[in-house]
Parts: structure tokens; sequence; C-alpha cells
């Protein structure tokens, strides 16, 4: 018999989703169902905290090019 | 934080479906209704329709309805009523500007009627066409005199108001809808923007012969479906063979009412539904569309007959002199008249006759 | 569908079934769900299914629907029945059949029809002609109050909004907070993502959404949901530019008149007359929102008539315009550099438009935004707006786009492939599908009730 879970499908890059995993391997209390390198389930409650120490990741991570500002 | 979720930058918009105009032409041939009385008395009809375009209301605010009636010898607008003095200041639905040669017509509201009584039980917009039709119809049904009591119906006058209201609702509304751009090709807007109303015909028909006015509704058949305007066809009683060509031409319903007292609920399966929703929905159909045409000389239907090579005008013989009744061409007979090899000249008489019975008996 | 019908759906649905059996005895409400809620063919099935007399068996109205509107059905019937509008009930020895709801079906047909003793459509009043008030003059209060309203959320942003002399209801501000609008830091006012998104919404979808604040907030106030919604209903069945009376209001809805005036939605001269005259805001409510579009509300909101922006295809844009509102607005996704009396102007940068994006504000908002307010000179030109610079916001939208969360429900653990592949079509023909994978015989759906059903009927029969 099938079984459904709820949760909230994640669809990203496989660079963002390397970062999930990462962020994921401290308490493993994000991600209820990893699916394939472009997508996972995460748990519903969970979503906004991701989000939060995704953004905090790309900030240390990346750096924006700057603009240019000529007007 | 949804700095990095894309997920709310694709909600879906789905667009509501164009609001439609619904005209309907009600046959009120007082003979008709008359012999109609023991199973459908024409108060009775009149009561299901008033539901039924309450119906067709509800289902979009923007929704557009006119009804004429078709009498014996004219066509009139039931609802909306041509304006009288309509004074200026009554409401805010915006007047058609623009057609100032145009008969103002009273439309969506604005009381000609005198004001209503006023009732908190009844949805007001509901109320004002229940009061104007009734005003209407009574008015009608009292001018006629007795002398105008014919067996037939000006279907053919009827259908030409229809159209002209339904070209001039759309002319306003795609105005207004289309002052935003007023340079862009107007042509090529109109051919790719979803059509800014859904017009459709919806005859109520009782009387049966109507062969004598066979050009003038053909020309109308055509003329809405070149407009993709479908006819939809609610046959009560009798039977016409040019209603169900309209029908079946305009890729609009035929319903013969097996049961005319259940009109109500044909009304609002077979008939509310509008084009958006006839994609999704099996049609009512109907079987058999008697294609016959009438002879233009003495307006009989005809099962074979002579056809001028020039104009197309069809006629039931050969007529005089050979000389086509509508574009005076002379035509050559050829060998017309002569004995056939084959076939028995009794046969074709006997035909012409069986017709012409039939029809002096509806 | 609009954005507006889908936020009050989400609510409606919610409800427990004596709400909506409470609901629905008001004719209005009856027929202001059936205009604004339903799919455009979930309505054909109500009216066909009004007037008859025995219950519609299932496999007829499945007939009725052509083999390729399969989807549209199943949605239309899906929503029916979580509106408790229609039921299917089994009697034994008869086909499963489809019935319209008690209350519901009674109620519209009352609707249509006329009669009874409601009173649900609003009992107008005969008032003196000196207290008449003409439709342009209710159209000016709307318009005060609702950008009363929208200046006060937008006040933080830094430009100095004259108020127009409206000064908010403490009732109001406090809405405000409680729907997550405006967040308060101190003493200062600050708009939230919600906000910024409710802000650039067309005003009908505005006026819903504060309206669905209201009732989620009227529990709190001591006010019966029913009472509120069946008004809300009531008010959109009104006539624009009568008065009506007030003799016939319950507590709850007298009460709402004092509330609904501070937002424009409907105007009475004091607290304590006899009558009041509902606004475009109210009478428009049930209809669909292109009726407000084209009403003078929206137009006489730029201080021009018609649009008053122009952009180049520099990023440039330039606004003639002085309502502080508007300005307000721009500023939102653009970075303003001068400031004339009658005109402002700025550049569209990609840091505008991230921070914009960042605030919960999409590029087809602005975009949308821009083109409806786009100057008669843009007019002319086709595409209104220049396609660089539509391209340009949306890949700056598109380059923060980390990732696509779809909350919803994950079906797996199939025995067969067989058992998989025919739930898996079936999601995806009723639209619910967002992922499915064969290898793992795994699928993903946004909801899973009509899934469900369908396996349990698969269950029943294998």
């Amino acid at each position: 018999m099938p079984r459904a879970s709820k949760g909230v499908l994640v669809e990203c890059d496989p660079s963002i989703k390397a970062i999930i995993l990462k962020i994921d391997q401290d308490n493993h209390d994000y991600i209820v169902e990893d699916l394939d390198d472009q997508t996972l389930v995460i748990k519903e409650t969970q979503l906004a905290r991701l989000k939060v120490r995704l953004s905090e990741e790309l900030a240390n991570t990346q750096q924006m090019p700057e603009e240019s500002g000529s007007d | 934080m949804n700095a990095v979720d894309g997920s709310d930058h694709y909600t879906k918009t789905s667009d509501e479906p164009p609001p439609s105009l619904l005209t309907i032409i009600l046959d009120t041939n007082p003979h008709a209704w008359a012999l109609l009385s023991p199973t459908l008395p024409l108060s009775a009809a009149i009561a299901n329709l008033l539901v039924f375009v309450n119906a067709h209301l509800a289902f979009n605010n923007a929704n557009r309805v006119a009804i004429i009636a078709s009498h014996t010898q004219r066509a009139e607008f039931l609802y909306p009523l041509p304006a009288q003095e309509t004074s200026s200041h009554t409401n805010g639905s915006a007047p058609q500007n623009g057609f100032d040669n145009d008969v103002e017509m009273a439309d969506d509201g604005e009381p000609t009627v005198p004001p209503l009584s006023d009732d908190a039980n009844h949805y007001r917009p509901f109320r004002l066409i229940q009061t104007t039709l009734l005003t209407a119809l009574t008015t009608l049904l009292k001018t006629t005199p007795p002398s105008s009591l014919t067996p037939t119906t000006s279907i053919a006058g009827a259908l030409t108001l229809a159209l002209t209201y339904i070209n001039k609702t759309t002319l306003s509304l795609s105005t207004t809808t289309s002052s935003t751009a007023p340079n862009a090709d107007t042509t090529l807007a109109a051919e790719t923007a979803p059509p800014a109303l859904n017009p459709r015909i919806l005859i109520l028909s009782v009387s049966g012969d109507l062969a004598h006015q066979y050009i003038p509704i053909m020309n109308t058949i055509f003329a809405c479906q070149r407009l993709s305007i479908p006819i939809d066809i609610a046959k009560i009683a009798g039977d016409t063979v040019f209603l169900q060509q309209a029908s079946d031409a305009t890729r609009g319903t035929y319903i013969k009412l097996d049961h005319p007292r259940g009109l109500l609920q044909y009304l609002m399966m077979g008939f509310l539904p509008d084009q958006t929703n006839r994609k999704y929905l099996v049609p009512p159909t109907a079987v058999g569309v008697d294609f016959r045409a009438a002879c233009f000389c003495h307006r009989k239907v005809v099962d074979v007959g002579f056809v001028c090579s020039i104009c197309l005008s069809i006629f039931c013989s050969p007529p005089e002199g050979a000389i086509c009744l509508t574009c005076g061409t002379h035509l050559q007979l050829g060998e017309y008249g002569g004995k056939p090899v084959v076939v028995a000249r009794k046969k074709k008489k006997r035909k012409n006759v069986e017709d012409g019975k039939g029809k002096d008996a509806t | 569908m609009s954005t507006s019908s889908l936020r009050s759906f989400e609510y409606l649905e919610g409800l427990p079934g004596t709400t909506f059996n409470r609901l629905y005895k008001q004719p209005s409400t009856a027929l202001a769900i059936f205009r604004r809620m339903l799919p455009h063919l979930a309505k054909s099935f109500v009216m066909a299914l009004l007037y008859i007399s025995r219950p519609m068996p299932v496999t007829d109205l499945e007939a009725w629907v052509r083999p390729d509107g399969r989807l549209e059905r199943d949605n239309a019937i899906d929503l029916l029945e979580r509106l408790h509008i229609l039921t299917a009930t089994t009697k034994p020895g008869k086909p499963r059949a489809y019935t319209l709801t008690n209350p519901f079906a009674a109620s519209l047909r009352l609707a249509l029809t006329g009669g009874g003793t409601h009173k649900s459509f609003g009992v107008p009043s005969n008032i003196s002609d000196d207290d008449h008030i003409t439709i342009p003059e209710l159209d000016e209060f709307a318009r005060r109050q609702w950008e009363g309203v929208l200046g006060y959320m937008v006040g933080s942003t830094g430009i100095d909004l004259a108020n127009n002399g409206v000064e908010l209801s403490p009732g109001v501000q406090h809405l405000l907070k409680q729907g997550g609008l405006v967040e308060t830091r101190g003493r200062r006012v600050e708009i939230t993502q919600d906000g910024f998104a409710f802000i650039l919404q067309e005003v009908n979808a505005q006026v819903w959404t504060m309206l669905i604040l209201y009732l989620q907030n009227a529990e709190a106030l001591n006010m019966d949901e029913v009472d509120v919604l069946s008004f809300l209903f009531t008010l959109g069945s009104l006539e624009l530019g009568l008065p009506y009376s007030k003799a016939n209001l319950t507590p709850t809805q007298s009460q709402m008149l004092l509330d609904l005036g501070d937002f424009g939605i409907i105007h009475q001269t004091t607290p304590t007359s006899s009558h009041f005259h509902p606004t475009r805001l109210a009478t428009t409510l049930t209809s669909d929102s292109n009726g407000l579009r084209s009403s003078s509300l929206a137009s006489s909101s730029d201080t021009t008539k018609g649009g008053f922006i122009v952009i180049e295809t520099n990023y440039r844009i330039y606004a003639y315009t002085s309502s502080t509102l508007q300005i307000a607005i721009l500023q939102l996704f653009t970075r303003l550099i001068t400031r004339y009396p009658n005109m402002v102007a700025g550049k569209i940068t990609r840091e505008s438009i991230r921070r914009a994006v960042s605030m919960g504000i999409t590029s087809d908002q602005i975009i949308s935004y821009l083109t409806t307010h786009a100057h008669p000179q843009m007019l002319k030109k086709q595409p209104i707006l220049p396609a660089t610079v539509v391209d340009q916001i949306r890949l700056w939208q598109l380059e923060g786009d980390r990732m696509k969360a779809t909350p919803g429900y994950l079906f797996k653990d199939f025995n067969t492939q067989g058992d998989f592949e025919g739930l898996c079509r079936y999601a995806e023909e009723i639209g619910v599908l967002v992922w499915k994978s064969e290898g793992q015989r795994k699928f993903f759906v946004t909801r899973h009730e009509q899934v469900a059903a369908y396996l349990r009927n698969q269950a029943r029969r294998g």
C-alpha cells in the first residue's frame, strides 16, 4: 500500500542542494527525503529556518558584483 | 528571509472567461401561445424565462442580456427598452457614448420604468429586468389589434434587431477596452486578443411556418455564421426547416422540447452554458437537419427545384418566359419540358401536390 | 479567478460545515458565492442541478462533459464538494448521484426568483434630497479613505506623506498590524513584505485581503463571523448611489458599518444617521475585478487621467505625478534621483529591483504596475514597455531565485509499477503533480484529497 507524507518539495541547483545537505548534516532535522540531485523534500516547519540559514551561507560564500552606479 | 526562495514568483494567473451577451428572441405570436396554453401557458414560459435570464446574469457580473419579441407583424425590444426621457444623472454605469445619432438604449439598470417598489428580498438587477420585461410585454400584447393575428411571426426582423444590438454592444465594449491603445493596429489586436464579449442568440420558437421569410432569415444566418454568433433554438411547438439550419450553420444548439412543461430544465441545462463552457460539454445533439430550401417565387419548401445559374435563386417551377425573377437573366431551359427518356413524369407531380397539402395543414 | 478570490477560498474552505449551513441561509450569500467563488464550469453544473427534481447520477454528469474536459470537471466537482454545495449520495439500489445541498440550493433559487422575507439584498431607505450623496462624491470619499490606508502603510519608506487629512482609526491600525502588513518598531510604523505585495495588488484584491483580515479578527472582537460574512456579501449586491436603511441590521453589522467607513467601503454622514451609502469599493466586491479597473476609482488615484510613467530603454523612469502615495510606491523598486513639483525622475537598477524582490515584490507585479500606469505616450508603442527593461527586471529577479519550495505530499512505497503509474497519471490529469520519479516510484502532489479518494476507489474496486 502506498504511503503519503507531508512536506515541502524543494527544487534547486545541485550547488544549492549541496549547501542544504551541509546544513542538514549537523542535526538531520531538515530533510525528509532526498529525491535526486535537484529535488528534495524537507519538513514544512523548517522551511523558514532553512531559508535563513541558506541566505546566510550564500552571503558568506558569494560576492555579488558591485553596482556600477553611473548616472 | 525570502531572498533565496523563488516559489512565490510563479503564481499562476488564470483569466476570467469573457462575459457573454445573451440575446433572447421570444416568439410572442398570440395564436401559437393560445394553442399551447394547455401544456405551457405564456405566463409560465415567461416565469421560466426570467429565472433563466437571472441565472445567466448570476454567472458573471458583466454578463448582459437583451430580449426581443418576435411578434406577428413586427419585432420589438422588450429589454432593454429604447430610452425615452431618461434623466441623465441616474446611475454610474457609464452610458455608451460615441453613438450620438443612435437610439440610446437604457442599459444596465437605468430606470426607464417607474421607480421600483422597495423590495429587499430581490436582487435589484433581477427585479429591474422582471419589471421591464413584464411591462413591455403587457403593452405589446395590449396594443396588438385583432386584425393582425396571423399564425406567423417575424423572426427575420427579430434576428436583424438582435444582430444590430450585438454589433452595437460589442463595438461599445471594444472602444472602452481598446482606448488604451489608440494607434495600435486594431484589426490585428481584434484578431489576436480574446473577444471582449461572447454574444449568442437564443430563439424560443412556437409558431411553425416561416417559409415566406426564407431570404431574410438565411441572410441573418449567414451574418451570424460570419460573426461566429451561435444561434440556439428552443423549439417549443411547430417545426420549421430554417431554424434547424440556423443552429446547424452557426454551431448552435437545437432542442425540440418533447415536454414543454419542463422548459426551465431545458433552458438551464441546454442553453445556459456559454461558449467557454460548451468547449467542455457534450451538446444536446439534433439528429437529421432538414436542409431543404424555399423557392423564391412562391415561398414554398421544395425538395427539388430550379436554380438560376447566375444568381443562384431557387424556383419551384421554371419562371415565366425563362427570365430569372431576381436578376433578370434570360435562362436557357434546354430540353426542359421535353419528354424524358426514362423517368416517369407522374411521380414528380404527385410530390409537389403533397408538399402543398402539408403546408396548408400547418 | 483572481488572486483575491483564491485567498478568500482558502479562508472559506477552512470553515466548518455548520458555518456553511448558516452562511447559505442568506440568498445574497449564496448568489455571491456562486458568482465570485466558483469556476466557470462549476457554475454550469450548479445551474443544471438547481431545478432538477431527482439527484443526477454521477455517470450522467460524466457523460455530459467531453472526455478532454475531465480535468476541469474533476476540479469543479472537487471544489463544489469542498464548499459544501454538492454532495454525492448513494441510496440502496440506485447509482451514486449528485445533489445540491439544501440551504444553498434553496437560497440560490430564492435569489433567482425573488421573494421570501430574508431582506438580504439591503433595504433601500427613503431620504430627503438634501441628504443625497452623488456618485462622484462617494468615489472621492472612497478614494480618500483607501489612499489614507495605503499612505499609512508606505509612510515609513522615508517620504513624508501628507495624509490628505485622513486620520486612521486605531481599529484600522490594529488590523494592519494583526494582518502582518505593517510592524511597529518603537513609535515608527514599518511596512512588511506582505504589505508591499499588498500595495501593488489591484484595488479589488486589496479590499478582499483587508476584509479577510477583518474577518479573522472578528472573533476577537466578539463578532459572529457568519454575521460578518453575510453582511459583506449583502454589501456586494447593493447598488451604487442609493441610500440603504440601517433598520434591519444586527448589532454586529451596525458595528461593522463604523469600521467599513474607515476603509471607505461604505459612507454615512454621521455614525448615528439612519442610512448609509455603499461606495464603489463595496458594490464591486462580488463582481470580477475588471469591473473596478475600468471604474473611475482606479484611474482617479493617479493625478493624471490614464498613466503617468515614462520608461526609456536606458532604465530611466519619469513619473508625472505629485501624489506622495504614488511616489512612495515607485520608490519601492526604483532609485529616485530628482523630484520636481509635478514629476519625479529616477532609474531602475539591479540593486533597486533586488531590494524589491527581497521584500517580496515579484517582477510580474512591478511590470504590471508599470504597464497599468504607463503614460499615454508609452501606450502608443507596441509593446508598451521597452522589451529590454522588462527582460532585465525578470532576469534580476531570476538570479536570486536559488530554490523553489512547494508544500504538498510525497507518495511512495508503491507495490507495483502499475499501481504507481495509474495513480501518477491521475495526479497529472487533475493537475496536482509537481514531481515524479519512475525509478524510485515516488511522486509529489500539491493536494492529496482527490488522489487519496482515487486510491480508495481503486482499492474498493480491485
